[in-house]
């Protein structure tokens, strides 16, 4: 691997702008990793080596790399770094990078989808089990309320968001 | 009228990289009184001085104004060389237009040369007033006092003595040895500890120019450099060590335990003991916070009387000591005793401590498998819990697996962001040494780095790796608690880019260096300093390192800041030799940049006093009224009281009144 | 009685009413009115705008925190991912530039975040304002003999620099344990306690990486309690435990019979006898022999004359 500076600045930079601030105080302790439930059941890209790679310059070249999305935003790394990264932060960084070149699955645009539409990333018509276990059949939420949903993609389209092309 | 020589330097490109110094030469000619102006390359060089000594010489100029960088590292130097050329060395004002010029204005020339020109001035003014002052000498008492009786403490007073001066060596715990005599063995030789330090502490206690003084702290420290006085506080033993052998009985008889300090919590010690087998003095000390007062024997009460025998009923304590060296019906002050000692000159080297596993929630600190290095090392060592036997807290069976963990609260930014800069050879010292007694032992150490600089280290490291020590990079997440107190460490091997996950029998905390609670205390009472990371604050931080800002008053070990036992005791010799020099020389040097108060001008207001942070003031009886009287060798010339007094009687040498309304004027102009 | 705003997020309002039920019947008779939220929408989950842009994140966060202030009240929420996502974006909030920003945003739908509500999680709630002490009183059957195992999920513990109520020791976390021994049941440790489930993100990225982790945590359950129940607090974990341990049964991976989970407040609403058919009435895992167990004559509270 060449040391690119130029690479190393963009990819830093890019990280920073979407809100991995503290990326440069890494020592590469590893106790993130350590207690890193996503790197305990076998993502190869996160945390430490995640950060290890953009502080390489590799921004591009892990772009399509998945480990990112299996992250469960748990913050075990931000509680024991004894650097003050935030780890998580770095990663959901790394996720928007990511995001907003469209390299995430599939399967999450209709996550995104559901959520411009009803409101709700996850949604099944609730109207059924409600009445069973005695509730009224409409929720309370979004869902059925016109209102709501107009507020929510009047916020998802004045964002980078809406800018993707995606609703 | 004065005749004031102006020199303007260079510096190099420092200042005139910036600033237009020939403008400012001849901005200097311009100003009054002024008779010479000049400019260098470079001031403080050789051929620089001579420019100003010659002028001096040759009857030119009698006050000079030297235009360069800062006064804190070369006044002295242009001060000398006036003296030499025969003028008053107080006859020189320094005008800062470096620090205070080219480099807070490295953008602006323009503004940066202006302001240099007003700061010339300014110095130029003051000049003019300057008057000729005289140093004053006190002689210095030729004794020292060295607080703290670890490795540090000790070495230093063993130099001081062996140089010839009187000295006084207070250690606030029964015995001296501090840490290392808590230690097994010492690296990278693996000396036994104990028996490198006895051999010192002896020689330290039976040496003629040493008085330990043990059990004892200090209460107060008032004066100077040369001229200090101390209340030395002799804790109450509630046992007559001139009396008491060492024998130990007293502590086999008595019934009341509380944790053992000395074992680091891992065993319980009798409200009287004796610290450790090897203790120097090995005299026997009473608790009284833990004493449970047995028989109803509150001190200073006659025993009762057995009704059936008609004999007294005492203590277990008591009745056990063949030397009668404990007797509760005498009243002991509970307070102690002061001693008080007047030395010229003080080393502080009270050490340190290592942090708490408890503060580490992520290390299961509940768990009686969970140690500090510390209680590991008590462990093994022959004279802890154990006898040397290494055995699990929570069931007294040999491990099978031990982890150690490095940088528990070290490195780290919500303890301490240091790096405590032992704790990577102790690791490797205890794993060797238990590798070598259970070859089979499965020892894995999880490092950040490793961290081996000293003599002999890194091959002490790599010696580590090949007895088959287990080494990974990467710092320690967790641990969860497993049945039978067995633990599950979260780790994560870096170099393969893996986690780890496995059982272990023993972990050890390397925890981190620190001050003890009662370091802040100790430093209010000697006006001791605290750096940024806590520990005492040396002069400097490269080239001071055994001195304080408080002239006297020296560091050694790791109160300083930490550091392994070859350090501490090369500190401890430079800490001796640096306090040894006022002792050698006989008399301190009175700086005269300090206040004096014009006796009939005082009115007797008072208000002065209590102003003053020195303690420098008193009210003295002159022509039947009190009036303010300030102790030269006490004040520090901070100007307090000068400004406070209404009426004007106090005069601080050498920053005037109408040196600062010249100043004042020149900058306002 | 004190009010407070019940954020109910996804899962529960849609796939798991029974759990909402479960709040709505248990707080008011331990003093809490829970209060609708209208028109309270996705947190927004971690899958979505935080992964897109942490203004846009902020802004539909707050959304959801000003329908609560313009009624005067605090939050609680029963998933954790939802109470993290919305303590974080409170955080965030405290810097006065991006909370300008972030109320620019909401300008265009006629809102504006003040910060004026507190966001808790429903276990919160049930340790510190209603207390172990009034759940007690409020029993008609005791779970005395029955042994839980608990889960209480990552996102109500960390990072704890940003909740109002934390653990002493969140590696260690107590609240849940002594919920459930409030209602008489011992709740033994197990030393993957404070492990993730796998749900949420990991979980719709890569099912077998999920079902690995998730593996580990259930066969430190069985082999350290033996449990006959797992408790949790988080939405996300009951349906990890509810859905994937009939898979791994199904695969082989485990041969031991699925576990029944409740939702803490399911197991409390029972214990005080409201109807299982409204408050513990869908999950995958057959929980009809525990529920008959827990609701059963044997287990009534006798008054003490």
């Amino acid at each position: 691997m060449l040391i690119d500076q130029n690479k190393i600045n963009e990819a830093v930079t890019t990280i920073i702008g979407y809100g991995g601030e503290n990326i440069r105080q890494c020592v590469q302790c590893g106790a993130c990793s350590a207690v890193c439930p996503g790197v305990k059941a076998g993502f190869p890209l996160l945390c430490r080596n995640l950060i290890r790679h953009l502080l390489n310059g590799q921004l591009e070249e892990i772009i399509e790399d998945s480990s990112s999305w299996g992250c469960q935003a748990c913050n075990r790394c931000t509680e024991v770094c004894p650097q003050g990264v935030r780890p998580q932060e770095v990663v959901f960084a790394f996720r928007r990078y990511q995001a907003n070149q469209l390299a995430f699955s599939t399967s999450s645009i209709t996550s995104q989808m559901n959520l411009f539409e009803t409101g709700h990333a996850v949604y099944l018509d609730p109207k059924a089990a409600r009445k069973k276990v005695g509730l009224p059949q409409e929720t309370p939420t979004s869902a059925f309320d016109d209102k709501a949903r107009k507020e929510i993609q009047t916020l998802i389209n004045n964002s980078p968001m809406g800018e993707l092309g995606l609703f | 009228m004065a005749k004031v020589g102006v020199y303007v330097c260079h510096c190099g490109s420092n200042i005139a990289g910036v600033i237009d110094v020939a403008a400012v030469r001849d901005f200097a000619e311009t100003l009054p009184d002024v008779v010479i102006a000049r400019k260098d390359l470079f001031m403080c060089s050789d051929s620089g001085q001579e420019m100003v000594k010659q002028d001096i010489r040759n009857g030119l100029v009698d006050r000079v104004v030297v235009a360069a960088c800062t006064p804190r590292t070369h006044e002295p130097i242009f001060r000398a060389a006036i003296e030499k050329a025969g003028l008053n060395k107080y006859l020189f004002e320094m005008a800062n237009i470096r620090d205070q010029g080219s480099w807070v204005h490295g953008h602006d020339h323009e503004g940066a040369t202006a302001k240099a020109k007003k700061i010339v001035a300014s110095a130029v003014g003051k000049a003019r007033y300057l008057e000729p002052l005289e140093d004053k000498f006190v002689e210095v008492t030729d004794a020292a006092l060295v607080i703290g009786g670890g490795i540090g403490g000790i070495s230093a007073a063993l130099e001081l003595a062996n140089m010839g001066h009187k000295t006084y060596l207070v250690e606030k715990r029964p015995s001296i040895g501090g840490v290392m005599a808590q230690l097994d063995k010492t690296f990278p030789t693996n000396d036994c500890s104990a028996c490198i330090l006895t051999p010192m502490m002896v020689e330290a206690y039976n040496h003629p120019n040493i008085e330990t003084l043990t059990y004892a702290e200090v209460d107060e420290v008032e004066g100077y450099i040369g001229n200090f006085k101390a209340k030395i506080r002799r804790k109450q033993t509630y046992v007559d060590w001139s009396k008491c052998t060492g024998c130990g009985d007293c502590a086999g008889k008595c019934p009341s335990k509380t944790a053992d300090e000395f074992n680091a919590g891992l065993s319980d010690r009798r409200a009287a003991y004796i610290m450790f087998p090897q203790a120097v003095p090995k005299k026997a000390v009473i608790d009284m916070e833990h004493c449970i007062n047995c028989a109803g024997r509150e001190i200073g009460t006659l025993p009762k009387i057995n009704e059936k025998t008609g004999r007294p009923v005492l203590a277990p304590c008591e009745r056990a000591c063949p030397a009668e060296a404990i007797n509760r019906s005498l009243a002991h002050d509970p307070a102690g005793a002061i001693q008080e000692i007047e030395v010229g000159a003080i080393v502080v080297a009270t050490g340190y401590q290592v942090m708490d596993k408890g503060w580490f929630k992520e290390m299961a600190p509940a768990s009686p498998n969970v140690i500090t290095a510390l209680q590991l090392e008590r462990i093994i060592s022959a004279t802890g819990p154990t006898e040397g036997k290494l055995l699990r807290p929570s069931d007294k069976e040999k491990p099978h697996t031990i982890t150690f963990v490095s940088c528990m609260g070290s490195r780290d930014e919500h303890f301490h962001t240091y790096c405590s800069r032992f704790c990577c050879m102790y690791m490797i010292k205890q794993a060797r040494l238990i590798k070598e007694k259970y070859p089979d032992m499965v020892i894995n150490m999880h490092f950040i780095d490793v961290r081996a600089a000293g003599k002999g280290y890194d091959e002490y490291y790599t010696g580590a790796r090949k007895m088959g020590i287990n080494f990974f990079k990467g710092k320690v997440g967790g641990l969860e608690m497993l049945p039978e107190d067995k633990l599950r460490v979260l780790a994560y091997d870096m170099e393969s880019a893996t986690g780890i996950e496995y059982q272990s029998d023993l972990v050890v905390l390397a925890t981190a260096v620190e001050l003890p609670p009662d370091a802040t205390a100790l430093a209010q009472k000697l006006g001791l300093q605290f750096c940024g990371s806590h520990f005492f604050r040396e002069l400097h931080p490269k080239l001071g390192p055994v001195e304080t800002a408080s002239e006297g008053l020296f560091l050694a070990g790791c109160c300083q800041g930490p550091k392994d036992i070859p350090d501490t005791v090369a500190q401890a010799k430079g800490a001796a030799a640096a306090a040894a020099g006022p002792l050698a020389r006989g008399r301190v040097r009175i700086d005269p940049i300090i206040s004096e108060v014009h006796t009939e001008q005082c009115s007797g207001c008072g208000i002065c006093v209590p102003l003053c942070p020195y303690h420098a003031i008193s009210m003295k009886t002159y022509a039947d009224s009190p009036r303010a009287q300030i102790e030269m060798s006490a004040c520090k010339g901070c100007g307090v009281c000068t400004s406070a007094c209404p009426s004007g009687a106090i005069v601080l040498h050498g920053y005037e009144e109408s040196q600062i309304f010249a100043q004042i004027e020149a900058l306002t102009a | 009685m004190e009010k407070i705003g019940l954020y109910l997020g996804c899962n529960i309002p849609l796939k798991a009413p029974d759990i909402e039920q479960s709040f709505r019947k248990i707080f008011p008779v331990l003093g809490i009115e829970p209060v609708d939220l209208q028109g309270a929408s996705c947190c927004p989950a971690w899958g979505t705008a935080p992964s897109f842009d942490l203004n846009t994140w902020c802004a539909i966060s707050s959304r959801n925190i000003t329908i609560a202030e313009e009624q005067e009240v605090d939050i609680m929420t029963g998933c954790n991912s939802c109470f993290g996502v919305l303590s974080e974006a409170k955080h965030f909030l405290e810097d006065q530039g991006r909370r300008k920003t972030v109320n620019a945003s909401l300008a265009a739908i006629n809102r504006e975040f003040k910060g004026t509500s507190d966001v808790y999680h429903v276990a919160h709630v049930l340790h510190r304002k209603v207390g172990t002490g009034k759940i007690r009183e409020k029993l008609k059957y005791s779970l005395d003999g029955l042994k839980i195992a608990v889960q209480t999920g990552c996102h109500a513990l960390w990072p704890t620099d940003v909740y109002k109520v934390r653990e002493d020791n969140p590696y260690y976390p107590t609240m849940l344990r002594e919920l459930c021994e409030a209602t008489g049941a011992t709740v033994p440790h197990y030393s993957r306690l404070e492990g993730c489930c796998g749900m949420g993100g990991m979980r719709s990225t890569d099912l077998e990486k999920s079902l690995g982790l998730f593996r580990e945590k259930l066969l430190s359950i069985k082999e350290e309690t033996d449990a006959d129940l797992i408790v949790t607090t988080c939405s996300s974990c009951f349906l990890q435990f509810d859905m994937s341990q009939p898979l791994l049964k199904e695969r082989g991976s485990i041969d031991f019979e699925p576990i029944p989970t409740f939702y803490y407040t399911q197991l409390l609403a029972l214990a005080m006898g409201f109807d299982p058919g409204q408050v513990a009435a869908i999950s995958q895992i057959d929980r009809s022999r525990i529920i008959q167990d827990i609701q059963s004559e044997n287990r009534l509270i006798k008054e003490v004359a």
